[in-house]
């Protein structure tokens, strides 16, 4: 298959896009799509935002509504929040970090793009009205089986074309890791992202036959006449919630730790200076993908689970404290004493960070199950997940994307219109999702299309709305940026950013073969982040 | 001694305070250092174009920054088992009442002592407005602990207690439960906040809390179930 990923990309025609089982150009196609999808769902996003700065329903009826609440969930979950990182910038990094040529089992890799593609093109199809799903991305039953939800077929559908392609990234990512490294590279030199994403895949690995086995049931329930969640033939609504999070717990880790890679990467080079504690990282790492699969009753703290179930998760919950806070004390120590540089990348890294420690913090009382029973599924849950899930990892991914912009495109990143759409994301996203955990304090509950005209809830809504608007531009401007970048950007030299990992020892853009048949000679003390010595080639 | 207006409103707002407290400490004890060595610690051409390469990490201080927070959490995690165990616990001379969630209104009654419906009270989903008749509204006396079993008759729902800042889901087929005391009279929204479709977010409910005296005579009132107008409303 030589010929297959003999044309560099940027040059391929569309047969070779098609056709291709290089790992580089299937994480760009990765990468391309959920961008598009990413965008889209902001948009139903802003949709949702405007219907609620004031009270009554103003812009969409509320069946609508929840259509765009279900479609903004799905997609930025399952498309911008696990395939852009892990299918599109893990598939294009985890070859060249660990020195490989390709990932272990290229043509399984195209399989997992064509079903996640499948994925996308069935979310497409919800776009038609009559195909509205609108059960909200959990699909809780028994109202996922009411008409009033929508096509019940679509959603399982679309959960599982996106499951056999985690699970074929997985099986291959993992693969890849143990086999293919280059001599030199072990465990204990492998950057950071590597070891997250090997984590976030051991997780889809375990977790994604759970969700799937709970959506299967779903179907069969719906269309077959079946009872597992029926009360009324001894089944129990319930099962379906403990089984669906028992996996979609893990997978809001799947989502973060590469971003908390990506972060480690970023803030050691822009601060030349090694990872502080790179040890107590890895093992925070593993400590995290653990405890991940104990914790899934906090979802359920209201849901008439036992009151010791919920005291036990609660404890476990709270514990994953411990592992994150290692991670962001340890970025602190790899900034104290370092020569910092900002550049758009680094702001992204910090600002995340920032974003992630108010995430965290904010994280506790939905772990401390007496706190949880008056905010559980208001709109202070939101505000939670969107500091974490909705801006960390957004501005992780918009920091990956800038940093390893010139190794992927050959060009720079556009530094002004970088820093211009971080200040504006920073600012606004602040702005819309502080208060949302303001209103949630309050009481206002989530997925509420209307709310009671209660004064001080009005108020906070608008100030909500404001600052989505500012976001809203920001994420405009790093898209025009990427464009920018892309058709005027000015050329990358190799290694722009002076860093000491592997990938960076490539040309820009990265050669079809990567480094070519033989593996690159990997010095005996070789370290990602390896700063303080003289650059090693 | 001070009024104190609802359970276990009253713990709660004191776990959101203990939290919130410990939150903007380590806050504060994170982000100001961060800030400042962002500010201080940049390369400057010449002078510091390097960071500090000999010390990539401090095996004494990483065990303080697992040990402590370790420490932390699991006293926030105990205080917090403990003040659960109040809210879960409705003390045993509690007034029970039965709710039953629907798509999308509730289902009220009042239970004597063995366990037979007294009243009942029908609250219907209302898709244009926040305002509720007289009679749909949930009636229970100030100062006295309400015990709701509550459960649905189709989806999943949620009964949201807004003054007294508690919330158990009502799922088809089993029996959940919770319970409040409001001391103070007046009227006060409950919510449904466990997703339920087109009519979600307008399945609420007011809760009227009033003296002693006047829920006695109100519960040995007409019922507003055989109302014709709701029958129909029903069926929206």
């Amino acid at each position: 298959m030589r010929e297959a990923i003999s044309v560099p990309y940027l040059k391929a025609g569309l047969r070779e896009w098609i056709f291709t089982t290089d790992h580089k150009k299937i994480g760009m196609l990765y990468l391309t799509t959920t961008y598009i999808f990413f965008l889209v769902a902001g948009l139903f996003g802003l949709v949702i935002r405007f219907e609620q700065t004031s009270p009554g329903y103003q812009i969409v009826p509320p069946d609508f509504y929840n259509y765009l609440l279900t479609g903004h969930g799905a997609v930025l979950l399952l498309w911008w929040g696990i395939a852009s990182h892990i299918g599109g910038l893990g598939n294009f990094l985890l070859p060249l970090m660990i020195g490989a040529k390709d990932v272990a089992f290229p043509r399984l890799n195209a399989l997992s793009w064509w079903a996640f593609f499948g994925a996308s093109v069935l979310v497409l199809l919800t776009l038609i009205p009559g195909n509205h799903i609108k059960m909200m991305w959990t699909g809780y039953p028994p109202y996922a089986g009411n008409p009033d939800a929508g096509v019940t077929a679509l959603y399982v559908f679309i959960i599982h074309l996106v499951g056999v392609s985690s699970i074929a990234t997985a099986v291959n990512f993992i693969t890849t890791y143990i086999k293919m490294r280059a001599p030199g590279i072990t465990f204990w030199n492998t950057n950071m992202f590597v070891h997250a994403l090997i984590a976030a895949n051991v997780i889809q690995l375990v977790g994604v036959p759970s969700i799937a086995g709970a959506v299967t049931m779903l179907l069969t329930d719906t269309y077959l006449g079946t009872n597992f969640y029926n009360p009324a033939k001894g089944g129990d609504p319930l099962i379906y919630q403990n089984v669906f999070w028992f996996y979609s717990h893990p997978v809001v880790y799947v989502m973060i730790l590469p971003i908390f890679g990506m972060f480690s990467e970023i803030v050691s080079t822009f601060s030349r200076r090694p990872l502080f504690g790179y040890t107590s990282m890895i093992f925070a790492v593993w400590c995290i993908t653990f405890l991940s699969f104990i914790v899934w009753i906090h979802h359920m703290f209201v849901s008439g689970v036992p009151d010791w179930a919920r005291v036990l998760m609660s404890y476990t919950t709270i514990l994953i404290a411990v592992p994150t806070g290692i991670k962001i004390f340890n970025w602190m120590g790899t900034l104290f004493r370092g020569a910092i540089i900002i550049r758009t990348p680094m702001l992204y890294a910090l600002g995340g960070i920032f974003m992630f420690l108010i995430g965290g913090l904010t994280g506790i009382p939905n772990a401390m199950v007496a706190i949880d029973l008056g905010i559980s599924d208001s709109l202070f849950i939101v505000g939670h997940f969107h500091y974490v899930l909705g801006m960390a990892l957004t501005l992780g991914i918009f920091g990956g994307i800038t940093y390893w912009f010139p190794k992927m495109t050959g060009r720079m990143f556009p530094e002004n219109l970088g820093k211009l759409s971080f200040w504006l994301m920073f600012v606004g996203a602040n702005t819309f999702y502080f208060f949302q955990m303001v209103v949630g304090m309050l009481g206002n509950p989530r997925r509420y299309p209307d709310y009671p005209p209660i004064p001080e809830w009005v108020t906070l809504h608008q100030i909500q709305t404001v600052g989505a608007l500012i976001l809203g531009v920001g994420i405009l401007v790093f898209t025009i940026g990427i464009i920018k970048g892309l058709t005027s950007g000015e050329e990358a030299p190799d290694n722009p950013w002076e860093s000491q990992s592997l990938e960076w020892r490539l040309p820009s853009p990265v050669p079809v073969d990567n480094f070519g048949d033989e593996h690159p000679k990997v010095e005996p003390d070789y370290h990602p982040y390896k700063y303080g010595a003289p650059p090693a080639f | 001694m001070e009024q104190v207006f609802a359970y276990p409103a009253k713990w709660w707002s004191e776990a959101v305070a203990v939290w919130l407290v410990v939150a903007v400490v380590i806050y504060i004890i994170v982000a100001v250092p961060g800030i400042y060595f962002i500010m201080k610690y940049r390369f400057k051409p010449g002078e510091r174009e390097i960071g500090d390469h000999e010390n990539h990490g401090h095996w004494g201080l990483e065990a303080l920054w697992t040990i402590v927070p370790t420490i932390i959490v699991l006293v926030l995690a105990t205080y917090s088992f403990a003040v659960f165990k109040k809210q879960r616990t409705a003390p045993p001379d509690a007034m029970v009442i039965k709710v039953t969630g629907f798509m999308w209104g509730w289902e009220t009654e009042y239970l004597d002592e063995q366990g037979n419906t007294v009243k009942k009270v029908l609250t219907v989903f209302n898709p244009t407005s926040y305002e509720l008749p007289e009679d749909q509204k949930i009636v229970v006396p100030a100062g006295k602990p309400v015990k709701a079993l509550l459960t649905s008759r189709d989806v999943i729902h949620s009964f949201y207690v807004k003054p007294a800042m508690i919330t158990e889901d009502m799922v088809p087929g089993r029996i959940t439960h919770l319970w409040f005391q409001i001391n103070e009279p007046g009227e006060y929204w409950i919510f449904c906040r466990e997703f339920c479709g087109t009519g979600h977010s307008h399945m609420f409910a007011k809760l009227k809390v009033v003296p002693p005296e006047q829920f006695a005579a109100w519960l040995k009132g007409e019922t507003n179930v055989a109302n014709r107008d709701l029958e129909e409303g029903q069926n929206i």
